[in-house]
């Protein structure tokens, strides 16, 4: 809970809680995401604040746990200290940028990779236009007349040019051009730009293309139809302008997996009403009368909640105690085994008429 | 039982210097816990009884070690224990991405911890160390194979098991036979291929490598590529320690998913020998035979779990069996001699099959397939089970495991004929997680048991009728393998992180399990 009030004083006074938060979220971040994996996995990564937002989203469905709070202080610590990298304008040869701290040695792939320099990597791919294009392809994968330079050894083995420059002076086995001419800034420049091409093959190098694929008047009458989605919402209510807030792919993730939330867990939780649709609970004890509220947290053998007057209450779970859970986002979660991917595509274009 | 002979001159001239004696490897687990599964049948069965279910709740908490700052040295975040300790005279040895460590097993306290120098590599996680005689064995994520004394954690030598260059890692904890230290390379960033292979236990040379994927047109499983430049690249890393059955004197291999990926436009054909079974002559590293568990995986399924050795019956016959409960949702079993698949089970709710062929291979419906605008597929990524290790009970003919039913959007993002390395992922998700108890006589689930909070942990059953697994909630539970029903937790305040081991020292049997960072054993002091 400590984190919780950490987080409501800093939308009111940044300054004086930001050493606090910081250490609440190195370990919020230790606490969720190093559960599973190596903290350092995450923050040998740069990322903008909607992409690290995805991939919170995608851990929590993965079995993350973390309150509401404790994701949002997560976001929070990794935008503002794991965002997008400078523009680099250092000499090739410079290490990665500082913030970005002992990452490279954790993270995959050698600690002293290539670190492109955008602006060298432009300037190869005039080089590569001219003297690589025709055999090696666009985006140096290779063709029936050049092999792939992404999945090269040569090239795998390079740093700024150590591997490819000698092999290029040694006799190309198919240059049209005596590579030769090339200068060694030439040699650099282009060990950017093929590197780049590696790197563009990377798990968070590429994003979704296009899901407005459906019919919207199919989608419609899903909408108010079979999925019985306007049993709950509706097109001049909640969700009105609904498409001015998200875009596509945001569409059609929400209402597959509603709140970004997965791992069982519906709604937000975890210390009481950040969510607008929070999972509730009943418990009734074998003698009393029944006690509901907000769900802070459950397992087999306990159970806490937040009743209205804002009190935590825990209870163990004994036989006599009754438990009734109800997570108001069931039917969504019902639905996954009853959608056709076409209903899908169809009601993402339904939404997507809600500007 | 027959043995190998070069096993029996090991077991002899190793009996004189301390260490590991490897006849403990051939013997059910008690007093030691010589190799990542316990023994080599990886059904994780202790038939220990002093835990048992009549005194489970006097089981005590008899210490905690911390093995804090790791992975980073200094740092301020610590790590996640994901190996299985193994214990060997009295000593846990267990390791986390460059580091290991001895503890002793009856108090705790750190005998020694060796922390390697990292050039890089991915660090999500170590499963665990491979000891033979007086040595320690473990990988780096920097492509080594380190090698130190049992004694004082010193460094005898290190050797390169793969190119990191490649974006290659090390994480598997490797597996002794006789004197092989046969290791598994990890890594799925770039498209390069998978393979196992074979040291000397003195000097670490290669004694043999296997390539998971075909290496030329014309060998064996290259019809179900559509070029060399497909196969070589094709993956199927071997991320998971194996199991051997020594009177067969085979080990059973899972290999990991094909590449690149998600995006498989450029390698149409099943993809062998990814996301297999595989069984190998540990001396030769020849092929025995192989069962592909997904045909062309385009979902990062791979087959990376834990192939567990069970004799057992089937139809009344006397069978030597190897099941898999894989990460694509089926549970197999198969003939361990010749690998002739005798049934093939969904173990949860999946949406992504046509069902079985003639092999008992799964068929792909191709709809399920990534998409440009998504599909809607279950199991997602995580899977419908993990690399957490299950467990078979043959008091029960249990076979158990942490599973989930959970449904992720598939995406293709290059479009492209030649889309390479990441041109695809899934997105999103819900999950509900559970303990499933699978009859591998039938393939049926014999009991469910939900956890309320999610939870994917290793687990461990004994002859004290116990059941051991981590919920989502940070608890350590012990179960009824009859039922499922929790009969004693602890929380551990935080998920457990590895596969529980127990053994019993001087009279005394303790349980042994990590939660992230820390390591707790447990002992029934009465």
């Amino acid at each position: 809970m400590r984190n919780g009030i950490c987080v409501a004083a800093l939308l009111l006074a940044p300054a004086t809680c930001l050493a606090q938060s910081q250490a609440a979220a190195t370990a919020a971040l230790q606490q969720v995401c190093g559960a599973c994996h190596a903290v350092e996995t995450v923050t040998s990564e740069r990322r903008t604040r909607a992409e690290w937002q995805e991939s919170i989203n995608s851990m929590v469905a993965r079995g993350a746990k973390g309150s509401d709070e404790q994701l949002a202080l997560i976001l929070d610590y990794l935008t503002t200290q794991y965002g997008p990298a400078p523009p680099a304008g250092a000499s090739p040869a410079a290490p990665p940028p500082a913030g970005r701290g002992r990452g490279a040695a954790y993270s995959p792939g050698p600690a002293d990779r290539q670190v492109i320099d955008e602006a060298a990597a432009l300037r190869g791919r005039k080089v590569y236009a001219a003297e690589c294009i025709t055999c090696h392809g666009t985006q140096a994968r290779g063709s029936d007349n050049g092999p792939d330079l992404v999945r090269s050894e040569i090239v795998l083995h390079d740093r700024y040019g150590s591997t490819i420059g000698p092999f290029l002076k040694k006799g190309h086995p198919t240059q049209t051009t005596p590579v030769a001419q090339l200068t060694e800034a030439q040699i650099v420049d282009l060990s950017h730009t093929i590197h780049q091409e590696v790197y563009n093959t990377l798990r968070a190098a590429l994003q979704i293309q296009n899901v407005l694929t459906g019919d919207p008047k199919a989608g419609s009458a899903y909408f108010n139809g079979a999925g019985k989605c306007s049993t709950c919402h509706s097109a001049t209510g909640d969700l009105a302008h609904i498409a001015s807030r998200m875009d596509p792919p945001g569409l059609q993730q929400a209402f597959l997996f509603p709140g970004g939330r997965g791992g069982g867990r519906g709604g937000g939780r975890g210390g009481g009403g950040a969510s607008a649709h929070p999972v509730t609970v009943t418990v009734t004890p074998a003698s009393g009368a029944p006690i509901a509220g907000t769900l802070v947290h459950i397992d087999d053998f306990s159970v806490a909640l937040r009743d209205g007057t804002g009190e935590y209450r825990s209870f163990q779970r004994t036989s006599g105690l009754k438990v009734v859970k109800h997570d108001p986002a069931e039917a969504h979660h019902e639905l996954l085994d009853t959608y056709t991917d076409k209903n899908i595509h169809d009601i993402v274009a339904y939404l997507e008429t809600l500007k | 039982m027959k043995l190998p002979g070069a096993l029996l001159l090991a077991s002899s001239a190793l009996l004189a210097q301390g260490g590991l004696n490897p006849a403990k490897l051939l013997a059910p687990p008690t007093d030691t816990w010589p190799t990542y599964n316990g023994d080599y049948s990886g059904r994780r069965y202790s038939t220990l009884t002093k835990i048992n279910q009549s005194n489970i709740n006097s089981l005590s908490l008899a210490w905690v070690y911390r093995a804090n700052g790791a992975p980073g040295g200094a740092g301020t975040t610590g790590g996640r224990i994901s190996a299985t300790p193994v214990e060997v005279n009295g000593i846990l040895y267990f390791t986390m991405p460059d580091h290991a460590w001895a503890v002793d097993a009856r108090t705790g306290r750190e005998v020694w911890h060796f922390q390697w120098t990292p050039h890089g590599g991915e660090h999500i996680g170590n499963r665990g160390a491979g000891v033979y005689g007086n040595w320690l064995y473990f990988l780096t994520p920097d492509c080594n194979m380190v090698s130190l004394n049992l004694k004082d954690g010193k460094e005898r030598w290190h050797k390169s098991i793969c190119d990191l260059d490649q974006y290659y890692f090390g994480s598997m904890a490797p597996l002794v036979v006789g004197n092989h230290i046969i290791t598994g390379v990890s890594g799925d960033d770039l498209d390069r291929p998978g393979y196992i292979e074979s040291h000397d236990p003195e000097t670490g040379a290669l004694q043999w490598r296997w390539y998971t994927v075909p290496q030329k047109m014309g060998d064996p499983g290259s019809e179900t590529w559509p070029s060399v430049e497909a196969m070589k690249h094709g993956g199927g890393m071997t991320w998971l320690t194996p199991t051997y059955d020594p009177e067969l004197n085979m080990i059973y291999v899972p290999t990991g998913n094909p590449q690149p990926v998600i995006a498989g436009k450029s390698r149409a054909g099943a993809n062998l020998f990814t996301a297999s079974v595989v069984a190998l002559n540990p001396d030769t590293g020849k092929m025995q035979w192989y069962f592909q568990s997904s045909p062309h995986d385009t979902h990062d399924w791979d087959a990376t779990q834990t192939p567990v050795l069970i004799d057992g019956e089937i139809n009344g016959q006397k069978r030597k069996l190897v099941a898999q409960a894989s990460r694509n949702g089926y549970f197999f079993v198969l003939d361990r001699a010749t690998g002739k698949n005798i049934s093939s089970s969904e173990f949860v709710k999946i949406n992504w099959s046509k069902g079985v062929d003639a092999k008992g291979e799964p068929i792909l419906n191709p709809a399920k397939e990534p998409q440009l605008d998504g599909a809607l597929v279950s199991p997602n990524q995580g899977g419908a089970t993990n690399w957490p290790p299950p467990t078979y009970d043959p008091d029960t003919g249990l076979f158990y495991v942490s599973a989930s039913r959970a449904f992720s959007v598939y995406y293709i993002y290059d479009p492209s004929d030649k889309p390479e390395g990441w041109g695809g992922n899934d997105r999103g998700g819900w999950a509900e997680s559970m303990i499933q108890a699978i009859d591998y006589k039938t393939g049926k689930v014999k009991w469910t048991h939900k956890w309320e909070d999610g939870g994917r942990s290793g687990l461990l059953s004994t002859a004290g009728k116990l059941l051991f697994a981590g919920d989502g909630s940070g608890n350590l539970v012990a179960l009824d393998p009859a039922n499922g029903n929790p009969l004693w937790h602890a929380n551990l305040g935080g998920s457990v992180t590895n596969g529980p081991i127990t053994y019993e020292l001087d009279g005394t049997q303790y349980l042994v399990v990590a939660a992230g960072d820390t390591l707790f054993g447990f002992a029934m002091l009465r």
